[in-house]
């Protein structure tokens, strides 16, 4: 049996669309497993649901009534039931009078609480429609999306005003009731192509009618639509359009039928750098960039809601927006460049950055410190006067003409600016990537110069908010400090950026000097903890599992990179025979060592000799892999470090580690905690779940 | 439509003939439409309302000296409330479009989502903003929410610019090329005004006057409010508004100082809807 909704609403936010599609999916499907609305193979068939700005759609096959199913219904306990001769006693007889069956049809069946009679009987099955009229109303209440909104005198909300619940059931109509609408057997065509009420019997009849009547459906039907019509516009051309996944998925929502359009601008405009251009076109105006080769066109493209642009009504009219849109775009680079960065830098004294963490000014100072300690630690010599020349000018284009008119650009539009004025590209290149990563998609800055500047501002964003006492949980994080996290460590893993970090986190938090309400020892513990989450996130996107992830970070936190390249040890290993066994040790090597003091090895006080072929052996290795680990060849220092294997098993098996005599014991102990602590400069071994 | 005001005398009588009250423009200077006493204190109250009205909007720092086509630092909005939203609002939308001669079959009109607030009025609403052909010609919201109160029944805006609107249906570039009658363009009536306000509200306007002016009104505004004068105090406010305003174009507001004053005249302003609307209810 067919089942047919369509939500008619106004104008949703395409993000809103997905959220509803995904949401009516998910809760239709579990309100069908639960209702017992499923076919005889115990599955309830697969929900399509398509949608664009003005409609929530699904669509799928249901059973057309619940399956039957068995009750068992408990009368009296058996002893009560029957007569020692096996007779039905008056209890059983009225039992089965009262659920009107015949004391013959009565069973016995054992319960946790000792045999009762019982009856068996068959419910049947009610039909879909009766359930899904019962359950749509709710489901449909129950929506949300991220921004909600009531209308007119009704109390409800929704993404936005609905105007039409359209429901087919089997080919009829379903009646149902939910914020005050009642569904109905029609919907309408496009709100001006064809403003009319259309019938629909069947999913095929209500989809072809739509698209007579100027609807199309299916999302990506209209995404490829765009697509071809975009190919065929530009192949005379030889051109592309630059691609914009984003945009193109939001368009593909926000028209019902889309039709490109190609347009063009006035020569003189490409003079202005392209991120400018792009940005101009893209922000408030929807239009994508086009590009031949790697060279800009003086060309837009847009997708309009409508049939076609026979009169050129529609590219005329985009073409003298962004003409108004690129002439005050060259009026702010014109009026920008007539000040350069260095003079404009003192304007940042009266930009706040965050309340209490002083000004733009104030920040740019502190990731001169910042950018330049960590040049030293990386041995960046020749970088150091470059980084620290950018970290003073970075913020500066947030008073800039261009950024104020387009946020987006802000660190491009510095970078752009720095460019223009002939400073070295390391300098200006660190400018331009300071923001990335912005997401976890986006490449990390190219230079190494705007790799330590990223890392450097977004710790000390990090590290100040923290510092003040802000909390971040759940959906709670008003400063973006997982984002600003997330982009440092990402930056630090691809850019292979080897150093401690525990001592960067010192000396962020020594720059900040009195202005952190938060005691240092307890800041750095929380940012460590902050940081070790999100390192973990990172890992386990990348695929690790859980449990190795835990044994590389639990050891703490030390230099990131480092963490990466044990991870990667740790998988690489994970399938091989001496991976168990060395696990094992490890856990039994814990084990005994758990809530023990630290003690320190004393040599003299070694007498049996598997201890002393332990600790001969232990520091042979430590020798061995001290240089390896240094230089990060974790997976060579992990091959040598479980040839500790041996000696641990026969140390075990022939030394009495808990000996009466206190010096003894605690000298085995301490001997212990030299070799946990050697492994776990690899990883805490003993996290890793052995594999049943 | 040949001239603003054609435009303005087919709003009204669209807008009339949907059953609302023409207002006069309000005599003080305000940002937007919505400041108005016939948008901010009817919209709060439970009572049925619908208005239209031309309201001249000043935001002194979009001043270009004339110099500039689509940008000036006074321009004429035309507003639609009506509570509650009728829910055939878009098409009465439309069909105010088309009756100006805009054959929509030709166009692209896309309502694109642009959530509104105002935090000077403790204001914001769920809506879009109207594009035609890429051009934004209406702000369309649901208010949800004014002087820090839940407005219900909601009430929806209309707000057409009625300059982009007119440079679209006279295909003109340049603002100070539209006709505003048959024999009146746009620069006689607004070139020598742009050029003056310019230079006012960027070097001229004198700093401390205004800061002075902004202290008195803020005192007048309160002690009117603890004399339950609502509509002049709202006077005030306003008044705050604009010379908070100018002081901004003048670049005498620094980060600090802005987050407080604009938390100034919003604790007055949700002072004033707390009393009134306590009013409404008593009565």
């Amino acid at each position: 049996m067919e089942f047919v909704l369509e939500i008619l609403t106004e104008e949703m936010p395409p993000g809103h669309v997905a959220e509803g599609l995904s949401q009516l999916e998910a809760g239709l499907a579990s309100e069908l497993k639960s209702n017992n609305l499923v076919n005889a193979r115990g599955e309830s068939g697969k929900i399509h649901t398509y949608g664009s700005c003005r409609r929530l759609i699904v669509h799928c096959e249901l059973a057309a009534r619940q399956q039957d199913r068995e009750e068992l219904v408990t009368g009296p306990p058996r002893g009560a039931a029957y007569t020692p001769e096996g007779e039905p006693t008056q209890a059983a007889l009225g039992f089965a009078r009262s659920r009107g069956v015949d004391a013959a049809a009565l069973e016995v069946v054992r319960t946790d609480r000792g045999e009762y009679v019982a009856i068996r009987k068959v419910v049947e099955g009610k039909p879909a429609r009766e359930i899904l009229a019962r359950i749509l109303p709710g489901l449909i209440s129950r929506l949300s999306f991220p921004k909600m909104m009531k209308w007119g005198e009704r109390n409800f909300r929704f993404s936005r005003p609905i105007k039409n619940i359209f429901c087919l059931c089997d080919g009829k109509v379903l009646p149902f009731e939910t914020a005050g609408i009642r569904s109905t057997g029609y919907t309408f065509g496009h709100p001006i192509f064809a403003p009319r009420r259309i019938k629909a019997g069947s999913f095929r009849e209500y989809r072809d009618e739509l698209r007579r009547n100027k609807v199309i459906i299916d999302q990506n039907a209209r995404k490829s639509r765009i697509e071809k019509q975009m190919q065929k516009k530009l192949e005379p051309f030889g051109a592309a359009c630059y691609p914009d996944e984003q945009l193109l998925k939001k368009l593909s929502m926000d028209v019902e039928y889309p039709y490109v359009i190609l347009g063009t601008f006035p020569d003189s405009y490409l003079k202005l750098p392209l991120e400018v251009l792009s940005t101009a076109m893209k922000k408030g105006q929807n239009l994508f960039s086009v590009v031949k080769g790697r060279k800009q066109m003086p060309m837009f493209m847009g997708v309009a809601d409508a049939c076609d642009d026979s009169r050129s009504l529609v590219r005329k009219g985009n073409e003298r927006v962004l003409k108004a849109r690129l002439e005050d775009a060259r009026f702010f680079w014109e009026q920008d460049i007539q000040v350069s960065l260095k003079k404009r830098a003192a304007e940042l004294s009266r930009v706040i950055f965050q309340e209490k963490l002083g000004t733009y000014e104030d920040k740019s100072e502190r990731l001169r410190k910042i950018a330049a300690y960590l040049a030293g630690r990386l041995e960046a010599r020749e970088e150091k006067k470059w980084v620290m020349e950018a970290a003073g000018l970075c913020k500066v284009d947030l008073v800039t003409e261009m950024v104020r008119e387009f946020p987006s650009l802000q660190g491009v539009a510095g970078g752009l600016y720095a460019r223009k004025e002939g400073l070295p590209s390391s300098v200006w290149k660190a400018v331009y990537e300071h923001y990335q990563p912005v997401t976890l998609e986006d490449a990390s800055p190219s230079s190494l110069t705007g790799a330590i500047l990223s890392v450097s501002d977004k710790l000390d964003s990090v590290v100040g908010s923290l510092g003040l006492g802000v909390e971040v949980s759940g959906s709670r994080d008003p400063f973006g400090l997982r984002r600003n996290a997330q982009g440092a460590c990402t930056v630090i893993l691809q850019k292979k950026l080897s150093f401690s970090f525990p001592r960067l986190l010192d000396k962020v938090i020594s720059v900040y000097e009195d202005k952190l309400s938060v005691p240092r020892e307890d800041l750095k513990a929380v940012c460590l903890e902050f940081f070790r989450g999100r390192m973990q996130y990172i890992f386990e996107r990348q695929g690790f599992r859980y449990d190795l992830v835990n044994a590389v970070l639990d050891p703490g936190l030390g230099n990131l990179y480092h963490a990466y390249l044990r991870v990667k040890a740790l998988d690489g290993f994970k399938d091989s025979p001496h991976f168990e066994p060395m696990i094992l040790i490890a856990k039994r090597v814990n084990n005994i060592l758990k809530e023990q003091p630290a003690y320190k090895v004393n040599s003299d006080l070694l007498i049996e000799k598997e201890e002393r072929e332990l600790h001969t052996s232990f520091e042979i290795i430590r020798a061995n892999v001290q240089p390896l680990i240094a230089s990060g060849d974790f997976a060579k220092a992990q091959r040598i470090v479980f040839r500790i294997r041996s000696t641990t098993n026969s140390f075990f098996d022939n030394v009495l580690v808990m000996d009466k005599d206190v010096k003894l014991r605690r000298n085995r102990l301490a001997l212990l905690q030299a070799v946990s602590r050697l492994l776990d400069q690899i990883a805490d071994y003993s996290q890793i779940v052995v594999q049943g | 439509m040949n001239s603003v005001q054609d435009l303005i005398m087919y709003l009204n009588r669209y807008w009339a003939g949907q059953g609302c009250y023409l207002a006069p423009s309000y005599d003080l200077e305000v940002g937007a439409g919505t400041m108005t006493p016939d948008t901010f204190f009817r919209v709060l109250d439970q009572r049925p309302w619908r208005v239209g009205y031309v309201q001249p909007s000043r935001r002194p720092a979009d001043g270009r000296y004339g110099e500039n086509p689509n940008r000036v630092q006074k321009h004429h909005q035309y507003q639609v409330i009506m509570k509650p939203s009728p829910d055939n609002i878009q098409e009465l939308y439309l069909k105010s479009l088309t009756g100006m001669g805009i054959d929509l079959r030709e166009h692209d009109l896309r309502f694109d989502e642009d959530n509104w607030e105002a935090p000077t009025i403790g204001a914001w609403g769920v809506g879009w903003q109207v594009l035609l052909d890429g051009l934004e010609i209406t702000q369309f919201t649901y208010f949800q929410q004014a002087g820090g109160i839940e407005t219900f029944p909601v009430p929806v805006e209309i707000t057409y610019g009625l300059e982009r609107l007119e440079m679209f249906l006279e295909g003109k570039d340049d603002i100070y090329d539209l006709q505003w009658s048959a024999d009146v363009t746009y620069r006689d009536l607004h070139l020598r005004e742009e050029k003056e306000f310019s230079e006012y509200n960027f070097n001229q306007a004198n700093v401390k006057g205004l800061q002075k002016s902004f202290a008195i009104q803020t005192r007048e505004a309160q002690s009117l409010i603890d004399r339950d004068l609502l509509l002049p105090a709202y006077d005030a406010c306003l008044k705050c508004s604009h010379l908070f305003n100018l002081l901004d174009s003048r670049g005498a507001i620094s980060v600090t100082e802005r987050v407080k004053m604009i938390a100034q005249i919003r604790d007055l302003v949700i002072q004033v809807a707390r009393n009134y609307v306590a009013g409404e209810e008593s009565s």
